[in-house]
């Protein structure tokens, strides 16, 4: 921990650029957190709702239990089919109506009769589902068959430019954090001068000269991504207090990152401070 | 304090692999051999330099200014490289050292310059201690060695004191201790006394004096006649257009062990003498 307390020792002389220095890491770690944060709940959002491919099919008014039977095991024995499952009138009224009783009282019969199929993973591109739709609607008994793919489908695409776009303006914002680091460090290293040479003039190798820097990067990066994780969690708990009321719309409730994730996001910062102080040294410090 | 173990210390530090050459004991301790320092091709500052300092000996180097006094212990420290020649440190050859091992080198020499060379805001005691810190030194160690040194300058218990409340002369002494916190085999001054007033120079010559007393080779470059006539003593070298000149044999230049050198340098003696503007 020496190199440490070597590298605070010049700290001391220039607080002001340092606590300049964090704060601009921190507000960029902080948007790349954000991101993160916002990218973890959709993903876990889309998977909820993507869960496996589902379909479902309607059957027709005034079909006999037998006919449902044969139906049912029909589309059970499909190869892209992994479940068919039978939800009767009275089941449908209880998933939809849910807690509310007025729904609850309703005549079962308007609620339609139908069979849930849950696909095989390896059928769930849209082509395959597009082509079992059509083969079901053909059957007897079939009124009709919804196979979510508009919705999936728009989901799908939403998430992924999102991810793209998170992904992108994340690399911005670690360039940006490397040169803020990297500046500071430049920085120090002129306010130090002398202190370089005359560690140069003892004997010192290299190595001891160059270390307190690379910690000194270090030691902005880590503590700006400490920084920006506490801010981010103030944020965060301050959101979801008042997200709390419509989170039963959402269907879920939003989770911060976790432990290890944060973990290694305070070493990433860390490291990232490393780097950007590495990049000074190699330019600014000739020992 | 007692005598530095200089042979022992060098050899066990300075030699990479670690192994003690006792041969280096006898050799002198600084031979210059044919050393040429060209910074401007039509300008040679170092022509040709063949000198040898034995071990225990004060040697004031002069010459005006721009004569190449500071480039010359540049090349010892191994702040600048020769282009020609060899300079043997205790019977190595530091001109062709890696430069992996000059910081090795420099635990060995102590290095004292006119403007001083302290962090004004490190501590007295910081100041000094820097030199054992690079080199790994346990902190326990380091406090009694740094306030040795510190007694030998004549600032004991200042050691918490900033260096920049400092006055001239005492910022001076700290670079002293500093130089031989370490208890180098040899300490290089480049006009240490530059920046000092006439009472204040002496007094930080007398210093010198004192450490050489100890058994320490010194190295004093300085232009500054008054100093040199203070201590007449001492051997004198002069650097005249890009050529030492043995100007005055010191105490200690007494014997053989450079005879052949004696006879070279009285041959120039004359010349010398007439030269120099004593
Ligand atoms: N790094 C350098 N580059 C070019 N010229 C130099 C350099 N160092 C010293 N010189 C030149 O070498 C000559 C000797 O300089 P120096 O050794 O500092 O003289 P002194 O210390 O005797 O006054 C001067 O003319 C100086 O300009
Ligand atoms: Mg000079």
């Amino acid at each position: 921990m020496k190199v440490v307390s070597r590298a605070l020792r010049g700290v001391r002389e220039h607080v002001r650029t340092q606590v300049v220095s964090v704060a601009t890491v921190a507000l960029a770690l902080f948007c790349l957190a954000a991101s993160a944060l916002v990218a973890q709940n959709i993903g876990e959002l889309s998977r909820r709702w993507g869960g496996p491919v589902r379909m479902t099919v309607y059957l027709a008014d005034g079909a006999n239990a037998e006919q449902v039977d044969a139906l049912r095991a029909a589309l059970g024995s499909l190869p892209e089919v992994q479940n068919a499952r039978y939800v009767s009138p009275t089941e449908s009224r209880a998933l939809v109506a849910g807690d509310d009783r007025v729904m609850a009282s309703a005549s079962a019969e308007l609620f339609p009769a139908t069979v849930e199929l849950a696909l095989a993973p390896g059928a769930a591109d849209s082509a395959r589902i597009e082509s079992l739709a059509t083969r079901v609607r053909r059957l007897p008994t079939v009124s009709d068959v919804e196979t979510y793919q508009g919705i999936t489908g728009q989901l799908q695409s939403v998430l992924s430019s999102g991810r793209n776009a998170a992904l992108i303006f994340g690399v911005i914002v670690l360039l940006c954090a490397i040169a803020v680091v990297s500046n500071t460090v430049r920085l120090s290293l002129h306010a130090r001068m002398r202190e370089v040479e005359v560690l140069r003039l003892v004997g010192a190798s290299p190595r001891y000269v160059r270390s307190p820097f690379l910690a000194e990067g270090a030691l902005l990066g880590g503590g700006g991504a400490v920084l920006a994780v506490a801010l981010l969690a103030v944020v965060f708990f301050m959101v979801r207090g008042r997200l709390d009321m419509m989170s039963g719309s959402i269907g879920m409730r939003p989770v911060f990152l976790s432990l290890p994730l944060l973990a290694a996001f305070v070493l990433g910062g860390a490291g990232l401070g490393a780097t950007g102080s590495a990049l000074a040294v190699r330019r600014w410090l000739k020992v | 304090m007692g005598r530095p173990r200089i042979g022992a210390q060098f050899g066990r530090q300075f030699r990479p692999d670690g192994h003690f050459d006792r041969s280096a004991a006898h050799k002198p301790i600084l031979v210059l051999d044919g050393v040429v320092k060209v910074f401007r091709a039509d300008a040679p500052v170092l022509r040709r330099v063949d000198l040898t300092i034995e071990r225990g000996e004060f040697v004031f180097v002069t010459g005006p200014s721009g004569a190449g006094k500071s480039t010359l212990l540049k090349l010892v420290y191994r702040a600048e490289t020769v282009d020609e020649g060899r300079i043997l440190f205790c019977g190595r050859d530091i001109a062709r050292l890696t430069d992996e091992s000059v910081p090795f080198l420099r635990r060995n020499i102590g290095v004292v310059f006119q403007d001083f060379k302290l962090i004004p805001y490190w501590s007295v005691f910081e100041n000094v201690a820097v030199a054992l810190e690079v080199a790994g030194m346990p902190s326990r160690i380091i406090r009694s060695r740094v306030a040795m040194a510190l007694e030998r300058v004549g600032l004991a218990g200042r050691g918490e004191d900033l260096a920049s409340v400092l006055s001239g002369g005492e910022q001076q002494r700290v670079a002293v201790a500093r130089a031989i916190v370490n208890e180098p085999a040899i300490v290089l001054a480049d006009e240490p006394t530059g920046n000092l007033d006439p009472v204040l120079a002496l007094d930080v010559l007398g210093l010198f004096e004192e450490i050489h007393e100890a058994g320490t080779t010194v190295m004093f470059a300085t232009h500054d006649r008054t100093l040199l006539e203070q201590s007449p003593q001492h051997r004198l070298i002069v650097i005249d257009d890009g050529r030492t000149i043995e100007a005055r044999q010191g105490l200690r230049a007494v014997g053989g062990a450079f005879a052949a050198q004696r006879e070279h340098a009285d041959a120039d003696d004359a010349t010398a003498t007439a030269r120099l503007p004593l």
